[in-house]
């Protein structure tokens, strides 16, 4: 069914942006601002032992209410398939391994921080940003709390503060932006005790992934989660077995906001769509107004003349 | 013919159910205002959008059309006999885009930052694009209603008597603004026209982003084209609708000339719309997922189905010309196109991680029914105050008469 | 006086001298470049190899393997980013390493990390050896962990993992089933002013386990239907096909025989309970067989025997070859057929040297063609005397020097 839908939703990609062959042009160049050195993170499943170290070190970065870190050792968390949300920035979730079943894969999910975000696409203010560094950070003075950029997510990050009126929050993973301003690594990253989250430039990132998967292909599939999807994510995943199978949504390699961004600038390409229907109209406006000679302007807002009679 | 305020009893058994309905809303919305959207709605992190948007917000945009398409008809193509409902449509769309702007309001997280996108752009953003479009066609539709202000006060203006050394002031305002307006009126109407374009088919676009989201059915890249024509297709129909309703509701005369020929209209729009539909569903080889048959796919059937009898409703004569031909005909476009805005931001909406499934709570439905109760018992009251909806001239001189008198006698 | 003091600027130069002399010389371990195969291949073992089970004999080492630049130099030598297994060519002994090693790195936190160091080694004799933990070592002595892993995790080249990853990665990649009610503080790293680091080291210094032989071949019985028995020559694919080990061991740990979810397994590995594929996939991955009956037989199978499997008796010079130099080098070996000219691409009439069948043709031969002695050509079996010469003319002699 999924898969079904994606090939759906790939074909119609290809008929809409043929449709709005205008918006084409302007879409590109929004990678501009990435720098070459940007992030990359490789969440290494086969390395990932679910110590869940990583959820409590976001939880102390972000200030965020926490128990001491030795419960986090409580596996039973596991039983069911847990998603970030404003508890949590990020989650690691269990999945069983047919390989051997004693000894299970973990994976953790968090904001992917997509190299063209659907997310700072939406945002109607401008309220999340992609930075030069590749990291997607979101600016608590300008958002308006529309949760559009939880419509337009396709792994369904953001998460808002439903409980409160006053000042409620979009939260996600911020690449810790905080602890890198101090040139520190994000928490996640300096906690593991496996280094089962790689962090560097993201060229290099995916290098180092691809030389593990040559070096043990029983171990990998030949797939670098994040390298291509949905055009191409800072955090990126390599597993033993189908992303599908580990609750990563099967996306194809199209950028999320590349058709509705076509559209949107297919329809106001340098503003002429709109200013040629003003012409349009305006025109149709004159010349029924000519054909309809004894009415002027006038009347034809006030067609009853009756004012003196009423008074 | 002539646009005059209407002379009848504010209060009857219906208004009253009416605002019980709006004051439930209200006691429901100020709670969302207390203790945040959660404490009312069924939203969460997985269903961002719910009703409110879907309804309030995307239906109530589609259903104010009628104020831009008889702007269209009765201004711009000159169809001057058309004029009758132009105020009717120019009132509901005010009224109707105020609602759906009190609608935003509540919906957003942060209702008071609803001014940012004014100083906050963000070009790429469909939603960046309905909210100016919004906020400058809601500007034109008050400025268009202005005219109606000016005419219904100017040589009447009798404020309270310890204000009354104003009435000479605001007089001259009155007639300085009509004057203006008369001249310029005209880039309004045009922008009205333009504006309402945009964003209608814009609201089409908001959903395109969210991908495999959305299920095939409905997510495709000439959502907005469909959107736009759908919101055409219901223009005229909503005209009819309200304008029989009222008619009924104050005891005038149904205008059934001029609705008749309005209603010979709607087919073909409508029939356009189906056309790019059901291409749009064969060329994409979506409407295999009708054949699930799933609670989706019956939403579907449902909207297509309303859409379609309707179609078929407005060919035959004999239907355009009986008012309750009319009004069943009407109601059914009114449904399909609601049940389309609903079915593309709620139903269709399909994420990947699907814990939970999206039921409205009863509060959310209270504060929509609320919504659409305080707007009919706001239209009940304009309509009573300012000369919108025309009555025939016989009736109103009594009318009038009566008017004065019962003013002259308080 | 003052000559005396120049005598002292003469020892720096002669420790230089000798410590490149030293390095000059060869250890143990030569190497021949083998023009056949491109690469170089060990010659003498004079290296204490008491390890039978990693036998790195047949390891390919190229240039390529160590030396990235296309020519490397003394001062740049342009050496690979850590190759890991390719990169070994100094194979420890396990029963030569220390029984226990302590880990300090966090010795401000933690008591010291006590790794038992002895039980490890023995059970890696299992696997592929010592080489498993210390995957990098050249020539020289073993080398510690923070040679290569850098202590900073924030560091310019992320390929090879920080120091506090290579440890836990060392210790957790086999141990993946941490207890997850302990936590770090309790299972190797113990929060400072706990006593508890003595009892322990005395511990893993007692722990024992049992030697395990290597098998030469293995029974199993099986429900199968196509036949009960099936046999596994251990020894013939290791010694005779000189398959590596970690062909088929690999990244194994104690949770092959031991279930590490019952307690009782301890000391009594039952086996795990493995699923069909886990069972077939040893075997499957090389002899890719659909057929049952290929490997389930009603009896125990024999041993390998080149006659009976080929149809071809391996005699002379070919009983001496290695499998591989008719067989290639890649798994599963190449089939081959019985015909001579397969292989010795270079036996045709008028070209043959006869000498290399072992047998100098004397001058009466010489000029003779093949078909003459070796009848409708078939070279399988050697000529019989007789059906050229009848009892008064046998000559005395063969027809020419072995």
């Amino acid at each position: 069914m999924k898969n079904l839908n994606r090939r759906d939703f790939l074909k119609s990609t290809a008929l809409g942006v043929s449709a709005v062959a205008l918006g084409a042009t302007s879409v590109k160049g929004a990678d501009k601002t990435l720098s070459e050195d940007r992030i990359g993170i490789l969440v290494d499943t086969a390395v990932c032992i679910g110590c869940r170290n990583c959820e409590w070190a976001c939880r102390v970065a972000h200030d965020m209410p926490t128990k001491e870190l030795e419960s986090y050792s409580d596996n039973s968390v596991f039983k069911e398939y847990r998603r970030p949300d404003k508890t949590a920035l990020t989650v690691v979730n269990q999945f069983e391994n047919e390989k051997n079943p004693l000894l299970p894969v973990y994976v953790k999910n968090q904001c992917m921080h997509c190299e063209r975000p659907a997310c700072v696409s939406a945002c109607i203010v401008g309220a999340l940003t992609k930075q030069a560094d590749g990291s997607v950070i979101w600016d608590d003075d300008k958002c308006i709390g529309c949760r559009y950029c939880m419509v337009a997510c396709q792994f369904q990050i953001p998460s808002y503060d439903y409980d409160k009126s006053i000042d409620p929050h979009i939260r996600k993973c911020d690449l810790c932006f905080e602890r890198r301003k101090k040139e520190k690594l994000p928490a996640c990253v300096n906690i593991c005790p496996n280094e089962a989250l790689l962090f560097g430039k993201r060229s290099e990132i995916i290098q180092i992934a691809k030389n593990r998967i040559k070096r043990k292909p029983d171990e990998y599939i030949d797939h670098i989660y994040g390298e291509f999807e949905i055009g191409g994510t800072s955090w990126m995943y390599i597993a033993g077995k189908n992303f599908e199978k580990l609750k990563m949504p099967p996306l194809g390699n199209n950028p999320a906001p590349g058709i509705s961004e076509s559209i949107q600038h297919g329809i106001f390409a340098y503003f002429v769509p709109p200013v040629a229907l003003y012409a349009l109209l305006g025109t149709v406006m004159w010349i029924t107004r000519r054909r309809n000679g004894e009415n002027d302007e006038e009347n034809i807002l006030k067609p009853h003349d009756e004012k003196g009679e009423n008074k | 013919m002539i646009p005059w305020p209407i002379k009848n009893k504010f209060l009857t058994p219906g208004v009253f159910i009416l605002i019980i309905i709006a004051l439930n809303g209200l006691a429901f919305l100020s709670i969302r205002f207390v203790s945040g959207i959660g404490a009312v709605t069924n939203l969460d992190n997985v269903t961002p959008w719910g009703l409110w948007i879907g309804v309030d917000v995307a239906a109530g945009v589609a259903l104010a059309a009628g104020g831009f398409t008889s702007a269209a008809l009765g201004h711009i193509f000159h169809r001057e006999d058309y004029n009758v409902i132009v105020r009717p449509a120019l009132l509901t769309a005010m009224l109707g885009y105020t609602f759906v702007a009190f609608a935003v309001f509540s919906d957003i997280g942060r209702f008071y930052y609803i001014w940012h996108p004014l100083i906050m752009w963000n070009g790429n953003s469909a939603l960046f694009e309905v909210g100016i479009c919004v906020m400058i066609y809601m500007t034109v539709l008050y400025i268009e209603f202005l005219p109606i202000v000016t005419e219904r006060f100017i040589g009447r203006v009798d404020l309270p008597e310890f204000l009354s050394f104003l009435n000479k002031p605001v007089d001259n305002l009155l007639r300085y603004l009509d004057n203006r307006l008369s001249l310029t009126m005209f880039i309004f109407i045009i922008a009205g026209v333009v504006l309402s374009t945009l964003h209608q088919s814009s609201l089409g676009t908001l959903m395109v982003i969210a991908g495999q989201k959305m299920h095939p059915l409905w997510q495709t890249p000439v959502l907005p084209l469909l959107f736009l024509l759908s919101a055409i297709s219901v223009g005229f129909p909503m005209v009819m609708f309200e304008s029989l309703i009222a008619s009924r509701s104050f005891k005038l005369k149904p205008e059934m000339k001029i609705l008749s020929r309005l209603g010979s209209m709607v087919a073909p729009i409508i029939g356009v719309y189906l056309a790019v539909k059901l291409g749009d569903l064969f060329i994409r080889e979506t409407f295999k997922y009708i054949f699930i048959l799933d609670t989706t796919a019956w939403m579907f059937i449902a909207e297509m189905g309303l859409m379609i009898i309707a179609f078929i409703l407005f060919l035959s004569k004999k239907i355009t010309s009986s008012p309750l031909g009319l009004f069943t005909a009407s109601t059914f476009v009114i449904a399909g196109v609601l049940l389309n805005r609903f079915n593309n931001f709620v139903i269709a909406y399909n994420p990947f991680f699907n814990p939970t499934k999206y039921y409205p709570s009863f509060g959310e439905i209270s504060v929509t029914l609320g919504c659409i109760a305080l707007l009919v018992l706001v239209y009940r009251t304009i309509v009573m105050i300012f000369p919108v909806i025309s009555q025939e001239r016989t009736d109103l001189n009594k009318k009038i008469v009566e008017f004065y008198n019962s003013k002259n006698g308080r | 006086m003052m000559m005396k003091k120049v005598y002292f600027l003469y020892i720096p130069l002669i420790l230089i001298i000798c410590i490149a002399g030293s390095n000059l010389l060869p250890k143990g371990l030569t190497k021949k470049f083998d023009a056949d195969k491109g690469n170089f291949s060990k010659e003498n073992q004079n290296n204490n190899l008491t390890h039978v089970e990693s036998d790195f004999t047949n390891q390919t080492l190229t240039c390529k393997s160590c030396h990235e630049t296309e020519y490397p130099t003394k001062n740049d030598p342009g050496l690979r980013k850590c190759p890991r297994f390719d990169m070994i060519s100094k194979f420890p002994t396990f029963n030569k390493g220390p029984e226990v090693v302590d880990i300090k790195e966090m010795s401000d936190k933690y008591t010291d990390v006590v790794f038992s160091h002895k039980i490890h080694s023995q059970m890696s004799e299992m696997s592929i050896g010592c080489t498993d933990c210390h995957h990098y070592n050249t020539t020289g002595p073993v080398l510690n962990c923070r040679e290569c892993h850098e202590q900073n995790r924030s560091r310019e080249d992320v390929s090879v993992p920080d120091l506090k990853a290579a440890f836990h990665r060392q210790c957790m990649g086999c141990h993946k089933q941490w207890s997850h009610d302990n936590g770090c503080s309790t299972q190797c790293h113990s929060n400072k002013g706990t006593d508890v680091k003595n009892r322990d080291r005395q511990e893993m210094l007692d722990k024992k386990h049992p030697k395990v032989t290597e098998p030469t071949k293995m029974i199993w019985e099986t429900n199968s239907a196509a036949g009960k028995i099936v046999t596994f020559f251990h020894n013939e694919h290791n010694q005779l096909f000189k398959i590596n080990c970690n062909t088929c061991h690999k990244q194994e740990n104690c949770t092959k025989c031991h279930d590490v979810n019952n307690p009782k397994d301890d000391k009594n590995p039952i086996g795990i309970k493995k699923s069909f594929e886990d069972h077939h996939k040893p075997c499957m991955n090389c002899h890719n067989e659909n057929a049952c009956e290929k490997c389930h037989k009603e009896k125990e199978m024999t041993p390998f025997n080149h006659s009976s499997s080929a149809g071809w008796t391996l005699k002379n010079y070919h009983s001496r070859l290695a499998c591989e130099k008719c067989h290639g080098n890649s798994m599963p070996f190449k089939k081959l057929d019985n015909n001579c000219t397969s292989c010795h691409k270079n036996f045709a009439p008028g070209k043959f040297d006869h000498k290399l069948a072992g047998l100098t043709l004397s001058e009466n031969h010489k000029e003779m063609e093949c078909e003459n002695c070796h009848l409708k050509n078939d070279f399988s079996k050697p000529p019989d005397c007789k059906t050229c010469h009848d009892d008064k003319s046998f000559p005395a002699q063969s027809p020419g020097k072995r």
